[in-house]
Formats: structure tokens, sequence, C-alpha cells
């Protein structure tokens, strides 16, 4: 009796191909000495019989081209870029999540300010260069100079040609070179 | 205790935190101790071609000057008090005397006085970015002129 509810547990299978060839040949060889276990095989195959014959005669109704094609064109479909940032933005900015943006911003910021110390000149951007707020030079001449490439001031502070220099074998170049 | 539990008030208190962290750097930058003023005093010349391998990393800065020789006569810094004045001695019987003034915005306002023979020869007050330099120059001096590079450091 055991062997026989094995058996017919095993049947579906069977039809279906899904058994090894030593527990195929043990069935069918059951199935040959065994009435009862006959008949629930003969049972199995009308309701396999009853089902292919009604899903083949009801798949011939159904339409399955404009299904395959609105299919393709769901997986094809792209949405765009502002879409896509849209939906990001709605997931990200909640309620709760965003309050946290005011306390991030001041970690940001307080960041950027102490940059300055490790990377000094950074945020100067076109600011660093030195600049003259006030100069009194008692009647001389003075050229100022800022230059781009290496962001440097130069004040240059030069006399008249007849103006008088510290040696007179060898005159000053005193007026400015730039 | 049970109100740092709470989301919002944990919110709150990092806010503040945040502030007074902020102030606290923005304090900081605004009071500094001493400016480290560093004086290097360049004698540029046409004599000859030599680079004096002490200037090395000022080349873009002189480049504009067109001498075709530099040479380091002396290189001096001091910490001076951030209302105080820093004197330094030059060649060719100058003085030059350098008051920070203001610290703002990451920048140093330095007023510089160049004196020969205690005859005032320029007043200037300038601002330079922290770490930063400007250069004076022109002071005749052996055949050549002084070239000075006035850089300064908020301590």
């Amino acid at each position: 009796m055991r062997d026989c509810e094995n058996i017919r547990e095993s049947i579906g299978r069977w039809l279906d191909g899904e058994l090894d060839a030593a527990e195929s040949e043990s069935i069918t060889a059951h199935l040959a000495s065994c009435d009862e276990c006959r008949k629930a095989r003969q049972q199995l195959e009308s309701i396999q019989h009853i089902l292919k014959t009604t899903l083949l005669a009801e798949a011939q109704q159904i339409e399955f081209l404009p299904f395959w094609r609105g299919l393709q064109l769901r997986i094809g479909h792209k949405t765009s870029w502002y879409q896509q940032a849209l939906e990001r933005a709605r997931e990200t900015f909640t309620l709760s999540r965003a309050a946290w943006l005011v306390p991030a911003s001041i970690a940001v910021l307080l960041a950027i300010l102490s940059l300055e110390s490790y990377i000094p000149g950074w945020r100067e951007g076109r600011n660093s260069f030195a600049s003259v707020e006030s100069i009194d030079a008692y009647g001389r001449n003075v050229a100022l100079l800022r230059q781009n490439e290496s962001k440097t001031t130069v004040i240059w502070l030069y006399e008249d040609q007849e103006g008088e220099n510290e040696t007179a074998d060898e005159p000053a170049k005193s007026a400015p070179a730039f | 205790m049970r109100l740092l539990t709470n989301p919002p008030n944990q919110l709150r208190l990092f806010s503040l935190v945040l502030i007074l962290a902020a102030a606290w750097v923005g304090a900081a930058e605004k009071n500094p101790h001493s400016v480290q003023v560093t004086i290097r005093t360049i004698l540029a010349e046409n004599k000859s071609d030599d680079y004096d391998p002490r200037l090395k990393g000022m080349e873009q800065q002189l480049k504009p000057l067109k001498y075709r020789s530099y040479r380091l006569l002396k290189a001096e810094d001091q910490n001076v008090p951030s209302k105080g004045t820093g004197s330094f001695e030059i060649p060719g019987g100058r003085s030059l005397t350098v008051a920070p003034q203001d610290f703002q915005d990451n920048r140093i306002a330095l007023k510089v006085r160049l004196t020969e023979r205690d005859k005032p020869v320029i007043d200037t007050t300038v601002k330079i970015p922290n770490k930063g330099n400007f250069i004076l120059g022109g002071p005749p001096h052996e055949g050549g002129v002084l070239v000075l590079s006035i850089s300064a450091t908020a301590q």
C-alpha cells in the first residue's frame, strides 16, 4: 500500500518525464502489475488531456500580438531626466528628511570655511591679489603692477633719470623695467 | 533626557551646535593674536645672469621686473602683535616698519613704511591675502635695485 501511495504521488512527474531512468522503470513495472495505480494514471492522463485541449482552444481566442507590443514598448520606454530627477526628489525630500537640510547646509558651510586653513587662498579666486589701499611716496614716482600669472602686486619706486644714484660709476637702473 | 530622544529636538540641538561652531570659526578668523611678517631683501641687477637658488619659487613673481640677476641679501621674519609694529633693517641704511592693521575676509591689512637715513621714502597700506605677499622695489643699491618681498601670515 505504501508503494502504491508513493507511485501515485510520482505519476504526475513520470507523465511529465521528470523522473530519472531507474525511477521511471520502477513505476512502469509497478503500473503493469497494479490495477489501482493504472486507474490513477489514466485519470491523470485524462485530466491533462482536458486541460491541454481547453487551454489550446482558449489561447487561440487571445490576441497576444498587441500584448507583446505593449510589453516591448514599456520595456523600451525611457523616462526623461527631469522625470527621473523629480521622482528622486520626491523620494529624497520628504518632510522629515528635508528638515535635515538645514543642519546639513550649515555643516557644508563650516567645511568650506575650515578648508581655508588647509588650502590657503582657494576661496580667494580673483581676490588673491594684494590691494594697495593708500600710498605716499613723498614726491617720488611710483608704478603699480599687477601680474596675473603669479597674482603678484608690485609697488615700484623710481626716480627721474637726472635723479641721484648711489654710485657714480655704475648708475642704477631704477626706472621701472616692466 | 526624554527631550533628546525626540528627532525634531535632536535636529534643533544639532543645528545649535553647528551654529555655535560656525560662530567660533568666524571669531577665530577675526582675531589673530599676531602676524608673522617675513621680509626678503633681494638685489636685482643686470651685471650677470645669476639667479640665487635661495629664491627658488619666486621666479614667477620676479619675472615681470625684467632684471637679469637676483640675489637674496637678507631674509628676516618677526612675529608682530596684531596692533604692534615690526621693524626691519634694510641694507643701505634703510629701515622698514610693518604694522598689521586689520584682518578681515582672510586678508591682512599692513601699514608699511620705508625710511632711508631717517627720511621717509614711502608710506603705504596694503591688504594682502593671508600667507600671501607683495613686492616693494626700486630703491637703488650697489648698482642695482632693492626688491623687498613682504609677506604676512596670521597666527
